[in-house]
């Protein structure tokens, strides 16, 4: 299995790429101090074994509370039981604590944490603190931009507690801890050249993420391609689709659509 | 009043003596289109800012001043930074009248001091693009090159 992956890896540096502001991770570079940005993540996910589809929706709100600090809180909603309602939300934060600028290239680290809280039934083996799970992840990540390509990897913890009303995490505590990596790589694909703000930016991203219970030892690897339109530098839109490669967990709809919306306000508050 | 009069051309001529009319900066650090425009918007809130022409090709603002304000060249930098962004390149462009430069010794510019290094003329006359050396305004590569002294806050090291 570790082979493919890697020649996979090496072959896409060399081919298919993007910016960093990737679809499914974060990079290490911050949102501007004193800017405002709304997010609307919608996931369309089949389920495993069922024709049911599941959406997710989740708004988010991030804040640049300072060049080195951003704080976001979103909300879960999906369909996934009998009606589409709220489920929970988080709260995250990003420190970059390590900067190298150079023109058109910078070299980036941050430390980022994530606290959840999720009211729906547990029913899988998978940790995910983006709409599944009760609990925390931390983690680093490192982004490299060269020019019109950006590579970022990122290493975290998770560590899953029993939902809200009364979901039970039914795996044991000893299954409730996980690692995950992450590897984007993204290249700006359009304009060949700035003129303009007005200008469509389209970038091809390619993101994989692992993760490894380090209980149980099973693991699950995901492949996320998509594509990002930003317009009059301010609004973007990623459509993606996320697809499992390989897994040991157990995992209800690990595949499926994903599209982004999001506007970011600048100077938005001192 | 023959008197007054010549205290009023002197005060008159000092505060004249030379002005800072537009700053160019090269910001590091980004590529995308949307990075720049959040250092373009930034820079725009300052107060003696009259107007920012982005040249987003090559990370290049070019920054004009309304007249008669307290130009703020580390108010400038701290936009940049806060945007999330680095300075690499800083020159002022400062309209001179015979003013005096020895080397290392500090000057006093448009109420800022600037302390001239590798100065070749002993005056400077006319407009000059003056570019700052200090930390934050320069690549940290060529700010460790220079090694200055740390000097206080409104006093820049500076070359032609």
């Amino acid at each position: 299995m570790k082979q493919p992956f890697f020649i996979a890896l090496f072959f896409l540096s060399f081919s298919a790429n993007a910016q960093e502001l990737f679809a499914v991770t974060e990079p290490a570079s911050t949102r501007p101090a004193g800017s405002i940005g709304f997010r609307f993540d919608h996931l369309v996910m089949n389920e495993i074994n069922s024709s049911k589809i599941n959406y997710h929706l989740i708004p988010e709100i991030m804040i640049g509370v300072s060049k080195k600090l951003t704080v976001t809180g979103n909300v879960f909603l999906s369909n996934r039981t009998d009606k589409f309602s709220g489920e929970g939300g988080s709260v995250y934060a990003r420190y970059r604590f390590l900067s190298h600028d150079a023109v058109q290239r910078h070299f980036r680290m941050a430390a980022f944490g994530r606290v959840s809280r999720n009211n729906s039934d547990i029913h899988q083996e998978e940790i995910n603190m983006n709409g599944h799970n009760s609990g925390f992840e931390t983690g680093v990540v490192a982004t490299q931009l060269l020019r019109k390509v950006a590579l970022s990897s990122s290493v975290s913890i998770l560590k899953a507690a029993d939902n809200g009303k009364g979901n039970k995490f039914i795996y044991g505590s000893e299954n409730s801890k996980a690692v995950n990596y992450t590897f984007s790589i993204g290249k700006l694909m359009l304009p060949k050249e700035y003129t303009d703000y007005r200008q469509t930016n389209i970038n091809l991203m390619a993101e994989f993420i692992t993760q490894v219970n380090t209980g149980s030892g099973k693991y699950y690897m995901d492949i996320a391609p998509s594509v990002q339109m930003i317009f009059n530098s301010q609004s973007r839109v990623d459509i993606g689709y996320r697809a499992e490669l390989s897994s040991t967990l157990l995992r209800t709809a690990p595949t499926g659509f994903f599209i982004r919306l999001e506007h970011t306000f600048f100077n938005a508050f001192k | 009043m023959k008197k007054i009069l010549l205290l009023i051309a002197i005060v008159f001529s000092v505060a004249t003596h030379a002005q800072v009319s537009k700053v160019s900066l090269q910001a590091s650090g980004l590529t995308c289109s949307m990075c720049s425009n959040s250092i373009h918007k930034a820079l725009k809130t300052l107060d003696f800012v009259h107007e920012v022409d982005a040249d987003i090709k090559t990370y290049t603002f070019e920054i004009s001043f309304k007249p008669n304000t307290d130009i703020d060249f580390d108010l400038i930098r701290k936009k940049v930074e806060n945007a999330g962004f680095s300075v690499v390149s800083f020159v002022a462009t400062i309209a001179f009248n015979n003013v005096q430069v020895i080397n290392n010794h500090p000057v006093t510019i448009a109420g800022k001091s600037f302390l001239f290094v590798n100065m070749k003329e002993p005056s400077l006359d006319g407009a000059k693009r003056v570019k700052i050396l200090d930390k934050g305004f320069v690549s940290p590569k060529e700010y460790k090159r220079n090694a200055f002294p740390i000097s206080s806050p409104h006093t820049y090291y500076a070359s032609l």
